[in-house]
């Protein structure tokens, strides 16, 4: 297990350098000039040149990206070309913590309403409890995030004034400032999860319930609730957990749009924004902090296996 | 443009009759006469020399003398905290004047730093940290008194070294994007702690307005020395230490920026709120469910999206105050491209009207219905625009232009000059390219619409991120754009900035072989843009401001289309008064919350 783990952890560092440095050369060949825009209120041509030389972007971009990655070695992401220049790992460090928020409440919230609605509909196959959580299941994959966003803005904060229409609040104020500006965006970006997994769920559970070993169950006079949740659940998580891990990895910044309608300035909105403003240490630091995320959830998902399933062993 | 809600007391109508005869008292033919330089020396301009500069531009009208908001709130008491939500915007990247580059932060700086001067409703500079001052003949020498016993919110001492340190760093250009606005202040020197002597380079009418107004000016907008060398420029930029009513107490990158009253603000009836929460909101309908929830309380930053405004003036919780904005919206032309494509404008009109590329660039610009544009572009508000210099500026307005002007509406006009130019009917123009941003497509459709309908002449929009339009405009890689400018308080903003051969925005990463010019270029105009720029008497500065700005219009430097309305919603709990009502700033230091 642990040269296995070492083993795909030097393959993490690759892809993320792969990524980083595909993202550093992708950028620069994006048409754009980001100092001629954030100039442009200043106009001087001059100042324009030498802001560029300051910020070393005269240089060739391979001499660029060499200057780019050494900083990276030490830990440097650089600095922010916009505004006052702020360190990007800062920028980054202060909207990981929303993101985390969001993704995790989110992904709980997917959990919560997946797995009893993929299991019920799994053992009631064909009944109206199953149609409903199809119906559901359709309505979540159809329904856009930020639409759904919209309505529950209009219906639980303009409407019914229950909670706040947008902003974060940090845990540190108190778990329900942070719980009741997060519950509606999770709400939005967990359904349509939840609609996936509670699928997912329901086809693997109808899989594992036709096996050998739960006829033979269920011959030994098993309770039916032990049958289903302690022999056959576990074994009908391997995928669903394989899509988690994806989800998690999606959620940490695929939920922009989300973040946008709540205004929630998480590591989605510093991506979309440092692209759309050309800040191009922004969205490298960004991107290394996502792909770090990305490859370590799928590794960690990999190790999830040998707990739910003793069976899977990866030094044999 | 007028504003929705109107004061009703009595006692408020009594006052703006006696204002309005007191105003009109001397020569109402001609207001200015007899108006001298010393009337126009600080502290402040006085009422009366005010409301004869709008008498004298034929501005001053009830409406005007009203100020638009609502009559004081008589629930409203000091304290409480007043919820922001800036719109449009993700977050707020810097409120270090030497770096910011947007009206929406400028707007948050403004309550935090102060300037020398500061503009109030009429665009008039007053004194800020500067008591009063006197100009010398020449308009070469100014001296400034300065107040004694202000302090920054870190506790240091404000003095003439704060502005001496703020001249120094705004002038290199590695420190401030502005070093440019400072460009003709040769020095300034100490004459004691609280008095200044202020040495330009040549005479400068805007320097009041713009060069050394905390606002809009940022230049001089004065920084602690303290701070900046103990935060270091990042964190201050975070968190700026000014001598302004608020103070910032926390700033969570891209969340929220809290200021809280500065107890030791040298007016101490101001700041009335005890703290303010500024929060970004990119999305127009989360912005609307949050005002109208009562997350928050009013709404500053970009430009309210224009589908909104009727839904908040039907919202019995929300006020709707509108004003005429400091700013203009056109669709410029590239002169280098056919089918506008004209070689030099240094002609009279009557001679460029033979030419085929002028005749195309004004068929355009009269086939522009601005009212029909406003009416389904921005819901009805906004003044059409005929030339750069804003209504916002009142005395520097020209309302006449909307007559006089060679873009005048005139569809069947249009028609004939197309036709003359050899394109009857639009015939034999290529589809033509509009760069637009992305937020502007709606506007842009309109545009497209009213030229199909009334010249057949094919637009395609071609919407750009800001930094590839930039580009793309400052390389002159272009047929038609959408552009313009805010926060313009001052004539220079619009006809420095925009009209001159050497306008920052004037095609200034051209090719200057293929192009030996931007997308405009008259000596006329450049000759007469200098000279108002050093003509400290207003009345004469109007006239060559006046006169400049009809000639743009006539040889169409652009398409003007719009002034855009200055909307400002708030929830009617919050009294925002009218002498804090100024184009285009959110000053909060006088509002208060009931």
């Amino acid at each position: 297990m642990t040269g296995y783990l070492l083993r795909r952890s030097v393959g993490a560092i690759l892809v993320m350098w792969a990524v980083a440095t595909l993202v550093f050369f992708m950028l620069r060949a994006v048409p754009g000039d980001p100092i001629a825009a954030m100039l442009f209120d200043v106009g001087d041509a001059d100042a324009i040149a030498a802001l560029k030389a300051k910020l070393g972007l005269d240089q060739p971009v391979y001499v660029q990206y060499v200057k780019w990655f050494l900083l990276v070695l030490q830990g440097d992401l650089g600095n922010s070309i916009y505004g006052s220049r702020i360190e990007v790992s800062r920028i980054v460090m202060e909207a990981l913590p929303r993101t985390l928020s969001l993704a995790s409440l989110a992904f709980v919230i997917a959990i919560v309403i997946a797995v009893p609605a993929g299991l019920i509909s799994a053992i009631r196959k064909h009944s109206a409890l199953d149609n409903m959580v199809t119906v559901f299941a359709f309505l979540g994959l159809a329904m856009p995030d930020f639409w759904l966003g919209i309505m529950l803005i209009i219906i639980f904060a303009a409407n019914l004034h229950w909670l706040p229409a947008i902003g974060y609040a940090p845990l540190s104020q108190g778990f329900w400032p942070w719980f009741s500006h997060l519950i509606l965006p999770a709400i939005a970006v967990g359904t349509p999860f939840a609609a996936i997994i509670a699928r997912m769920i329901r086809s693997s559970m109808l899989e594992v319930l036709n096996s050998d070993y739960i006829n033979v169950a269920n011959a030994k006079g098993l309770k039916k609730l032990r049958v289903i949740l302690v022999h056959a659940f576990p074994n009908a998580l391997i995928p669903v957990v394989t899509v988690m891990g994806i989800a998690i990895a999606l959620l940490m910044a695929g939920a922009v749009v989300v973040e946008n309608v709540f205004a929630i300035k998480g590591l989605g909105r510093v991506l979309i924004e440092g692209i759309l403003n050309r800040d191009y240490p922004v969205v490298q630091g960004a991107i290394l902090v996502v792909s770090t995320i990305f490859v370590f959830a799928n590794l960690a998902v990999d190790v999830l296996y040998t707990v739910i399933d003793p069976r899977i062993r990866y030094d044999s | 443009m007028s504003t929705k809600k109107y004061y009703t007391d009595g006692h408020i109508r009594r006052q703006m009759k006696a204002d309005h005869d007191h105003a009109l008292d001397f020569d109402p033919g001609d207001p200015l006469v007899g108006l001298h330089r010393s009337d126009l020396a600080g502290p402040q301009l006085e009422r009366r020399t005010v409301l004869r500069l709008l008498a004298a531009s034929g501005a001053l009208t009830a409406v005007h003398l009203l100020l638009p908001g609502v009559a004081p709130d008589a629930h409203a008491a000091a304290g409480g905290t007043l919820k922001a939500g800036w719109a449009g915007v993700g977050e707020f990247r810097t409120l270090d004047p030497a770096q910011i580059n947007q009206v929406l932060l400028f707007q948050i700086a403004s309550n935090v730093l102060s300037g020398l001067t500061h503009i109030d409703p009429q665009l008039v500079a007053r004194g800020d940290l500067a008591i009063d001052w006197t100009a010398s003949d020449n308009g070469t020498e100014y001296v400034f008194n300065l107040r004694e016993g202000v302090t920054f919110h870190n506790g240091d001492a404000f003095t003439a070294d704060d502005v001496i340190y703020t001249f120094i760093r705004s002038r290199n250009p590695e420190n401030s994007i502005h070093s440019r606005v400072v460009a003709n202040v040769a020095d300034i020197e100490k004459l004691s702690d609280h008095k200044i002597k202020l040495k330009l380079k040549a005479p400068q009418a805007s320097l009041l307005v713009k060069t050394l107004e905390r606002a809009s000016g940022r230049a001089m907008t004065i920084v602690s020395r303290g701070a900046i060398e103990k935060m270091g420029t990042a964190q201050y930029g975070l968190t700026p230490v000014g001598t302004g009513p608020f103070r910032v107490t926390d700033h969570s990158l891209g969340q929220l920026i809290t200021l809280e009253k500065f107890d030791k603000y040298y007016d101490p009836e101001r700041p009335k709120l005890d703290k303010v929460t500024i929060q970004p909101i990119i999305d127009a309908e989360p912005l609307a469910a949050a005002i109208e929830a009562g997350d928050i309380d009013i709404i500053g930053g970009n430009p309210i999206a224009a589908e909104l405004i009727d839904r908040f003036e039907a919202n019995s919780d929300l006020n709707v105050s509108i004003i005429t904005g400091p700013g203009f919206q056109s669709v410029w032309m590239n002169p280098h491209r056919d089918p506008f494509k004209v070689a030099d404008f240094n002609k009279p009109v009557a001679e460029l009207m033979k030419e085929k590329g002028f005749k195309v660039r004004l068929a355009i610009a009269k086939a522009i219905d601005r009212d029909r544009y406003i009416e389904r572009a921005q819901f009805g508000r906004g003044t059409p625009a005929y030339g750069s210099i804003n209504p916002a500026m009142g005395f520097f307005f020209d309302e006449s232009l909307a007559e006089t002007s060679n873009q005048r509406f005139d569809v069947e006009e249009a028609r004939k000059l197309l036709a003359d130019a050899g394109h009857p009917n639009g015939e034999g123009i290529p589809p033509l390219k509009i760069l637009h941003t992305p937020s502007a497509r709606r506007e842009v459709q309109v545009i497209k619409d009213i030229l199909k309908r009334n010249l057949n002449i094919d637009i395609v929009l071609d919407p750009k991120d800001f930094p590839v339009l930039i580009d793309a405009f400052d390389k002159m890689d272009w047929d038609l754009t959408r552009l313009g400018s805010g926060g313009d308080f001052d004539p220079d903003d619009g006809i420095v900035d925009w009209m001159q051969t050497a306008s920052k925005f004037n095609g200034r990463n051209r090719d200057k072989e293929k192009f030996p010019f931007g997308f405009f270029s008259d000596n006329e105009v450049d000759a007469l843009i200098n000279q108002q720029a050093v003509t400290a008497e207003p009345k004469k500065r109007r006239e060559l401001v006046r006169k400049l700005n009809k000639i743009t219009s006539d040889k169409v430097a652009s398409a003007f289309i719009f002034h855009p309305a200055d909307i400002l919603v708030y929830r009617k709990s919050v009294n925002f008064p009218a002498q804090s009502r100024i184009p285009g700033l959110m000053d909060l230091d006088r509002v208060t919350i009931s």
